[in-house]
């Protein structure tokens, strides 16, 4: 038994590294170049590197300069959307469970906000204290909530039949998909206090939401509008031929199927955002990359750039990953089953 | 009725938008004169009094505020050009090594496109510039009878000096952007029929000639969509210059912005240079697509 299992790897082996003599000598440079890699990567992980920088830092990169006795509010929040997500994957087939998920996840934001800026029974913090990992998911969560209807406002009107509202949805589109996104979130910063009446703040977290809100809105538009023009006129015409009305048959037939198809997409705009929050870094929020510039520029871990980028760079893989693979499993779930027709 | 009720929705959506306009213009007016700056270009002609590292054109600091900015523009465009040749060569190769035949060298270039594409192109310039170049000693670390050379002042080859900031920007947009155009490469492969590949075997051609004169003329008319915006991401990733210290665009509007506090200003230009870069990109790729069709029509 094993030994055929053994002659078939060999065999497989064989056809795909050592076909002939180039992918041969290939293979074997490759082999050797690996080897090298990975010994001058563990001799550097295990002997060289000083996890102190990090191992020392931990709750900095979790919850920013949160206020020490108050960071279990973060943290509860961080352990739920790892249970959630843990129970999403892996938990039991409970149809209940199944049901009340999707009102789980949604009631995940509104829960942060309450643990993060206090409220009721709970002391209010600044969202200055706000930082690290809880800062970089509160962004991505809150932007990508907020710029789906924005999108869908947005693709809407440009399939719609009114030329003006056609023409005012394509300019904005263009225009915010022409824009680097470090400009949009720079007018979040600097040029929102300035069309807002005197008086009247809105605090830098909101502002870069709100940035981040009108740069993701324009991609999540042309996202639903790839899967709105998708759609067969057909199923148009048999709604009207059903007496739907035009806000049914937007409603109940075009967002549904659009959204199910431009769920790929959409899900790969999630994932760019949170990799694109670090972009706040540079305009002074104190978010994960953030964190790590201001460890580094600390006297007592100058110079240790190598180890807090590669654990950066871990989290964020990790975070990206997990994400890729909760959006994997919506899409399984979201496809039709051909069997039911 | 429904026209007339389709000229009121619309009459009623713009009233409602001028007048959002208005009250936001008018906001902005009395924040600018309650900060007494303004709203003029009449600055741009004033000497900018700032100086920058790169400047493929003469400058100085009693240089105008304008010119400065036509430098910032030209460093982009500098960045943007070389990254692009850099990362449409590097993106061709991996995406080939993904498709090839060789499941090893599959393998690494799948590992290196997960790993470029998981993580955030910020923190891979800031790692390029700091550990790549910065943290490299000051004297020589590779030198080819001192044709070439890597140091912490950048890179040196055969009189063309680059300097780290650069080198850092450059090696960090082509790397991501590369992992990006090596998948649209595969998809552009895979889309191609496995039907030519069998065709082109069975009439003998070698693995190599049947590649580049079957398979990769019928795959670019579906390479070259993704291609162009791949080139106009690189474009608008190129802005984050200004986090490894390279005078781009956006880092001189950023540097104007802090001198004088003219931020509306500097947003609109900002703007403009962008659309017109967009404009310049998306047309060369019209013209490159237009070329590929006609030609491989008279094939």
């Amino acid at each position: 038994m094993t030994v055929s299992v053994i002659k078939l790897l060999i065999q497989k082996l064989r056809k795909t590294l050592f076909s002939n003599s180039s992918n041969t000598l290939i293979s074997f440079i490759l082999i050797l170049i690996i080897n090298l890699a990975c010994f001058i990567t563990f001799e550097w992980l295990l002997f060289n590197a000083n996890w102190k920088v990090v191992t020392s830092n931990i709750p900095l990169f979790a919850f920013g300069s949160f206020p020490p006795n108050e960071q279990w509010r973060p943290a509860i929040w961080i352990i739920s959307l790892i249970t959630l997500s843990i129970v999403t994957l892996f938990g039991p087939r409970w149809k209940w469970l199944r049901k009340n998920l999707l009102i789980a996840w949604g009631s995940t934001i509104p829960l942060g906000l309450y643990l993060l800026y206090g409220g009721i029974g709970l002391s209010p913090i600044s969202s200055r204290h706000i930082g690290g990992l809880t800062l970089t998911i509160l962004l991505t969560a809150c932007s990508s909530v907020l710029s789906l209807p924005l999108g869908i406002i947005l693709a809407l009107g440009r399939q719609s039949s009114l030329p003006l509202i056609q023409k005012l949805s394509s300019i904005y589109i263009d225009v915010i998909r022409a824009v680097p996104l470090i400009a949009v979130l720079f007018f979040g910063q600097l040029l929102i206090p300035l069309f807002l009446p005197v008086g009247i703040e809105v605090d830098r977290v909101w502002r870069a939401i709100f940035a981040f809100t009108l740069f993701v809105s324009a991609y999540i538009a042309e996202d639903i509008r790839g899967g709105l023009q998708s759609i067969p006129h057909t199923q148009i015409e048999s709604a009207n031929s059903l007496g739907l009305n035009q806000y049914q048959i937007i409603r109940f037939i075009l967002i549904p199927q659009a959204l199910r198809i431009a769920l790929p997409a959409l899900t790969n705009q999630s994932i760019g955002l949170f990799q694109n929050t670090s972009l706040m870094a540079i305009l002074g929020l104190v978010e994960l990359l953030g964190i790590g510039r201001s460890i580094l520029a600390n006297p007592e871990f100058i110079g240790q750039y190598i180890e807090v980028y590669v654990w950066l760079a871990c989290v964020y893989w990790l975070v990206c990953t997990i994400m890729a693979i909760l959006a994997r499993h919506l899409e399984q779930r979201m496809t039709i089953n051909q069997a039911n027709f | 009725m429904k026209g007339r009720k389709k000229i009121f929705l619309q009459l009623g959506i713009c009233i409602f938008f001028l007048s959002i306009v208005g009250i936001l213009i008018n906001n902005l007016t009395i924040n600018l004169i309650r900060t007494g700056l303004g709203f003029n270009f009449s600055w741009l002609l004033k000497p900018a009094s700032f100086a920058l590292a790169e400047h493929p054109l003469p400058y100085t600091s009693s240089d105008s505020y304008a010119w400065a900015l036509f430098i910032g523009w030209l460093n982009s465009l500098k960045v943007i050009i070389s990254s692009l040749f850099l990362s449409t060569c590097l993106g061709t190769l991996i995406g080939f090594a993904r498709t090839g035949k060789n499941s090893l060298l599959g393998l690494i270039s799948a590992g290196y496109i997960t790993i470029i594409r998981q993580t955030p192109l910020l923190l891979q310039l800031m790692f390029w510039y700091f550990v790549g170049f910065l943290g490299l000693k000051d004297n020589v670390f590779l030198g080819i009878k001192n044709i070439f050379k890597i140091s912490n002042q950048g890179i040196e080859f055969s009189g063309l000096t680059l300097s780290s900031e650069f080198s850092a920007l450059l090696f960090g947009l082509s790397i991501f952007t590369s992992a990006y155009i090596a998948e649209v490469i595969r998809g552009g492969i895979l889309s191609v029929p496995r039907g030519q590949w069998e065709a082109f075997r069975s009439l003998g051609l070698s693995e190599r000639k049947g590649l580049f004169s079957i398979i990769v003329p019928q795959a670019l008319p579906a390479i070259i969509p993704g291609l162009t915006s791949q080139y106009l991401n690189l474009a608008k990733n190129s802005t984050l210059a200004i986090a490894v210290g390279f005078s781009d665009i956006y880092a001189i509007n950023d540097t104007i912005i802090n001198q004088t506090g003219r931020a509306i200003e500097c947003f609109l230009i900002l703007l403009t240079s962008f659309l017109l870069l967009n404009l310049l990109i998306s047309n060369g790729m019209e013209i490159i697509n237009r070329i590929i069709i006609t030609s491989s029509k008279t094939n």
